[in-house]
């Protein structure tokens, strides 16, 4: 491993080796190491093809501005190679290449290019649409990035933390480090997010600078109020200063990507800039990289980027590099920069001292070399003179770019600053703030002094306004060197080759030139149409260059330069890091573990586990048998359970109620049904009194979460006196089913369970071996029926009482199968399978429930339930037998003529009554008795199965089995 | 996903809390009054989806269990601080 190790900026370990495979062959670097420039210390220069043309691509940015380094590794497409840290025994894969990257068969692309102009596709497949089909497949062969499996899975752990904070500085570069040190100051508790692993910034590879960080970053590392995350890129940012970043894991970290909510009472933005590139023929050939790239290389990584380098600049960093680099060994042959004067004179000198010819008013305007380069071609702006170069290395920049995303998410506005020639952020939202190389500066101390401002600032949102501490600082700030002027935009005067735009999407200057021509005259509809920055680099290398290209050619009706709009996330982001760790939020009955041991099929329902059946028979057979004969034991812990009191309670429920709920006696339940203000039956339950004013009532499951607030929202105008208490979970339920249960329970109880003593609908309290239950009579199932209410605490010994006494008439567990299908047989619904959201309590047969002349008679959903009590043309619920016994038509299958007529909300074949019978939502004319249905399941194109629509209950018509 | 909301018994608290309950119409006509479909429809479902200040119904589902409203500003998705939030 060829390093200058001897660099106090390195941020490497070059005693650390870190191993990968690249190409099936091993590659070495060192710790800190990303896979970029692991490679590229390796050798590599070609890191893989482009989306369009598959050009040769190289290292270019070190910030994943662009795709050129995207790579597959480890099976996962589309890594960044440029931000992601190598680690030891990462099989690194190029993307969109046949074989080898610098020998890419599919290299003959680029030759048809002429014949592949802006909007190509949209324009080419639109008609014959046959020829679409086809061609999609060859397009989809030869272009794009990284190809994912489709049995890929993510592997990884990825969590999610919630922060809180008074601070939250987005950067850690010299600007956000003195805005956190300043909050800090000021007694805040200060979150800084940085996406590189280190602090430091626009200061950590500058040779007079790097020191000053570094002592900058310890006093941040070192101060108790301020929690740093590196390796944090921001992706949102948001109303009320609501920032969303993620945070990649260091390797020792218990994550690997990790998902970060930030709520913070004020925001500093102090992203600093990223490079603008340069625009000149072939300016992504490998051997061309940004001025900071190569900087970075050599400072930080310790990489010689090549051999011998022409320079073409716009920007006195531009010389700093040069002179830097040249320090350190490599060949420069000379520097263009785009400025006729204004460069730091100092440092000009310093390139003069070292023989090194400084251009000025001078561009590239063509690089050559195939694949890499080999060639550079000068000209002066005006296109007068020109000169070539051999080189292997071109250092390109065209100035800065500042980053902006977090402001602009969060409603900020951009101007065109001629000045500095940025689109500054203007018209913050409040409580957030800039800083720092992002507003122009340049000079060290004012990019702290602006720092040290915004800093202040943000403390005074949060501990109100101190205004002679801000003054302080501005003047201090004022004091300073003031925003730069910036680079102007200039393109080299060439005719030919390829001069791109963007980068991930081989957008080129001439592809715009098109756009343009077709009518598209601002930066959004061209993005749109050329695909510019559309591609993972998130607009980080076209952002600020295609708005200024197009105010340049004079087409644009905007009179100052337009950007593209910046949307979320800012930076690619895994969509497991947003899925996080996927917390199954499931909540078990009492009953749970019992019924596993028993060869409980457990389901989630909702938010339940609930058993679905005991043993292998899907059809649950046994259970069934065993309910209609003997006697069945089920777990229906899950039933929303409530208390509701208070002297206004009555009104309260008449108002959701269909019914008169003034009519429930205390030792009796009533059945009743709630609507939503469109008539449509939303839950149904019973009610039972157990004092006066105080009620106690059931909804199904899937409506626990919410009865509560159903309620007090539609009485939410009239202050009525009374409470709910969601009981669901202090409750358990057992039902107890069949022809037995009275002769298990009368073992047990302390009560006379005669049927005159407590009849069908009928409900008791009393106790089962001192266990204290609440005791109703129902017959969901068809069969004599006690549902027992129980405190939680008491389900398991209650159920192992009651499982001991029925031991001798047979009991055995049923679930939710065969509950289903006893329950179907007797023509007892469930809402949200023989319903729907546009069923009313009139479609299902249920209108009798409303009681139309209520004393409070605005009960939800009346008004409409009188509408559409006599409406024509609504699906409504009949009885089904299907004609062959052994066709059992499947749930959701449709019901059909010559067009949708209705669908099969529940049918099973029936072993009690030895035919295939369901219920179905159908149209009102096909609801008669009789009437011939045809059941359309999808299988085969013609196959319709036959049914009839029969009258319900299929089980027990007379309803005697359930009051015997 | 941004907003933040002030519960008149919580204090102010992440939207994610609140489950939205409609614009602020006032109390139910009567059901006589409702009886035409078309004054029904109005009610129920007609918003008048304003552009600016809205006062609006929220439920502090993750918390009290309180329903309230809150002035909004529909443009930015800021509450209005200073109205005073009503039960």
């Amino acid at each position: 491993m060829n390093r200058l190790n001897h660099l106090d900026t390195l941020k490497i370990r070059p005693d650390e080796s870190v191993t990968i495979e690249y190409l099936g062959k091993p590659f070495q670097g060192a710790a800190g190491d990303t896979i970029a420039t692991l490679l590229y210390g390796g050798g590599v220069r070609i890191f893989g093809r482009s989306l369009k043309y598959h050009r040769p691509r190289g290292l270019y940015s070190l910030n994943g501005e662009c795709s050129n380094t995207l790579m597959a590794v480890d099976g996962e497409p589309n890594v960044r190679g440029e931000t992601t840290e190598a680690r030891n025994g990462m099989v690194v894969e190029p993307q969109n290449v046949k074989g080898d990257p610098a020998r890419d068969l599919m290299g003959f692309m680029d030759k048809l290019s002429p014949v592949l102009p802006a909007g190509f596709y949209y324009k080419m497949f639109h008609k014959p649409a046959s020829l679409w089909p086809k061609a999609i497949k060859g397009i989809r062969k030869a272009a794009g990035l990284g190809k994912i499996s489709p049995h890929f899975t993510m592997k990884g752990s990825f969590d999610e933390i919630y922060l809180n904070a008074d601070v939250c500085v987005i950067g850690g570069g010299p600007a956000g480090m003195a805005a956190a040190l300043a909050a800090s100051q000021a007694g805040l508790r200060v979150i800084l997010l940085e996406s590189r692993p280190w602090l430091g910034g626009f200061f950590d590879y500058r040779p007079g600078l790097y020191d000053r960080g570094r002592s900058l970053a310890d006093r941040v590392e070192t101060d108790p109020n301020i929690r740093v995350f590196t390796r944090t890129s921001v992706i949102g940012s948001y109303t009320d200063n609501l920032i969303t970043a993620f945070c990649r894991g260091d390797g020792s970290d218990a994550f690997d990507e990790r998902y970060l909510e930030i709520r913070a009472k004020s925001v500093v933005t102090s992203t600093g800039c990223i490079e603008r590139p340069l625009l000149f023929a072939h300016n992504e050939r490998p051997g061309v990289m940004q001025i900071s790239c190569a900087h970075r290389l050599i400072r930080t990584w310790g990489i010689l980027p090549g051999t011998s380098a022409v320079f073409s600049i716009g920007d006195d960093l531009g010389l700093e590099a040069a002179l830097d680099l040249a320090d350190l060994g490599m060949e420069i042959q000379c520097v263009a920069d785009v400025r006729e004067d204004g460069q730091n004179e100092a440092l000009a000198d310093r390139l003069a001292e070292k023989g090194i010819p400084l251009f000025r008013g001078w561009v590239a305007a063509a690089s050559d070399g195939d694949p890499k380069v080999k060639r550079v071609s000068l000209t002066a702006i005006n296109g007068v003179r020109s000169r070539e170069f051999e080189c292997d290395l071109i250092v390109a920049g065209a100035g800065q770019t500042p980053v902006t995303g977090p402001l602009t998410l969060a409603g900020a506005k951009q101007r065109f600053d001629r000045r500095t020639g940025f689109f500054l952020p203007v018209d913050l939202p409040r409580k957030m703030h800039a800083a720092g190389r992002m507003l122009g500066y340049i000079d060290p101390d004012a990019i702290e002094a602006s720092g040290d401002l915004a800093g202040v600032k943000a403390a005074a949102d949060c501990n109100g306004a101190d205004d002679s501490k801000i003054r302080e600082a501005e003047e201090r700030l004022g004091d300073l060197q003031g925003p730069a002027r910036g680079t102007k935009f200039i393109i080299g005067p060439v005719k030919t080759g390829k001069t791109f735009i963007c980068f991930d999407e081989d957008t080129t200057v001439k592809n715009v030139d098109q756009a343009i021509a077709g009518g598209f005259d601002v930066p959004e509809l061209i993005k749109r149409f050329t695909a510019a920055g559309t591609g993972p680099g998130q607009g980080g290398i076209p952002g600020h260059n295609l708005p200024l290209y197009v105010g340049l050619t004079g087409q644009s009706p905007d009179l100052d330069p337009r950007p593209t709009t910046v949307r979320p996330p800012l930076t690619p982001t895994l969509i497991a890091a947003y899925a996080g760790s996927n917390h199954d939020m499931s909540k078990r009955t009492p009953m749970h573990e019992e019924q596993v041991k028993a060869g409980g099929r457990m389901e989630r329902v909702g938010v339940w586990h609930r058993a679905r059946r005991f043993g292998d028979d899907a059809a649950a057979a046994a259970e069934i048998e065993n309910v209609r004969n003997n006697v069945g034991i089920l777990d229906a812990s899950t039933l929303g359970k409530f208390r509701i009191f208070g002297p206004d309670v009555l009104k309260a429920l008449d108002r959701v109620y269909v019914g008169s709920m003034s009519r429930v006696k205390s030792d009796r339940m009533l059945y009743s049904a709630m609507c939503n203000e469109d008539g449509c039956i939303i839950d149904d339950g019973v009610l039972v009194k157990r004092g006066e004013n105080d009620y106690y009532f059931t909804t199904s499951t899937g409506r626990a979460g919410s009865s509560a607030e159903w309620i007090r929202y539609h009485t939410r105008y009239e202050n009525w006196d009374f409470h709910i208490v969601n009981l669901t979970d202090a409750f358990g339920v057992i039902n107890l089913a069949g022809p037995n249960a009275r002769k298990t329970l009368e073992k047990v109880a302390d009560a006379d369970l005669s049927n005159d003593a407590f009849p069908f609908m009928g409900y008791r309290e009393f106790s089962i071996k001192e266990i204290p239950v609440r005791a109703m009579r129902l017959g969901f199932v068809g069969e004599l029926s006690f549902e027992l209410h129980v405190a939680s605490s008491w389900m398991p010994a209650l159920w192992k009482i009651i499982e001991e006494a029925g031991a001798e008439f047979g009991i055995r567990h049923f679930g939710l199968e065969a509950q289903n299908v006893l329950r179907m047989e007797k023509g007892h619904l469930i809402i949200g399978s023989e319903s729907e959201q546009r069923t009313t309590l009139h479609d299902v047969g249920l209108g009798f429930l409303w009681h139309k002349e209520k004393r409070e008679a605005d009960t939800v959903g009346a008004a409409a339930l009188r509408h559409t009590e006599n409406q024509e043309g609504r699906l409504k619920l009949v009885g089904i037998e299907a004609q062959d016994p052994q066709q059992t038509p499947r749930d959701g299958s449709i019901i059909v003529d010559e067009k949708i007529r209705g669908y099969v909300a529940t049918a099973r074949y029936s072993r009690t009554l030895e035919k295939s019978v369901g219920m179905a939502l159908v149209e009102s004319e096909l609801a008669d008795i009789g009437t011939q249905l045809e059941i359309f399941e999808g299988e085969k194109d013609d196959e319709r199965l036959a049914a009839t629509v029969v009258p319900m209950p299929f089980y027990d018509p007379e309803g005697r089995r359930l009051r015997m | 996903m941004a907003l933040t909301i002030t519960c008149p018994i919580c204090g102010a608290r992440n939207g994610y809390e609140f489950r939205y309950g409609g614009e602020e119409k006032g109390p139910k006509p009567d059901e006589a009054a409702l009886r035409s479909p078309e004054a029904w429809c109005d009610y129920i479902h007609f918003n008048r989806c304003k552009a600016g200040a809205q006062e609006e119904w929220w439920f502090h589902r993750d918390g009290c269990g309180a329903w309230f409203t809150i002035h909004r500003d529909t443009v930015t998705n800021r509450e209005i601080p200073g109205k005073e939030a009503g039960i």
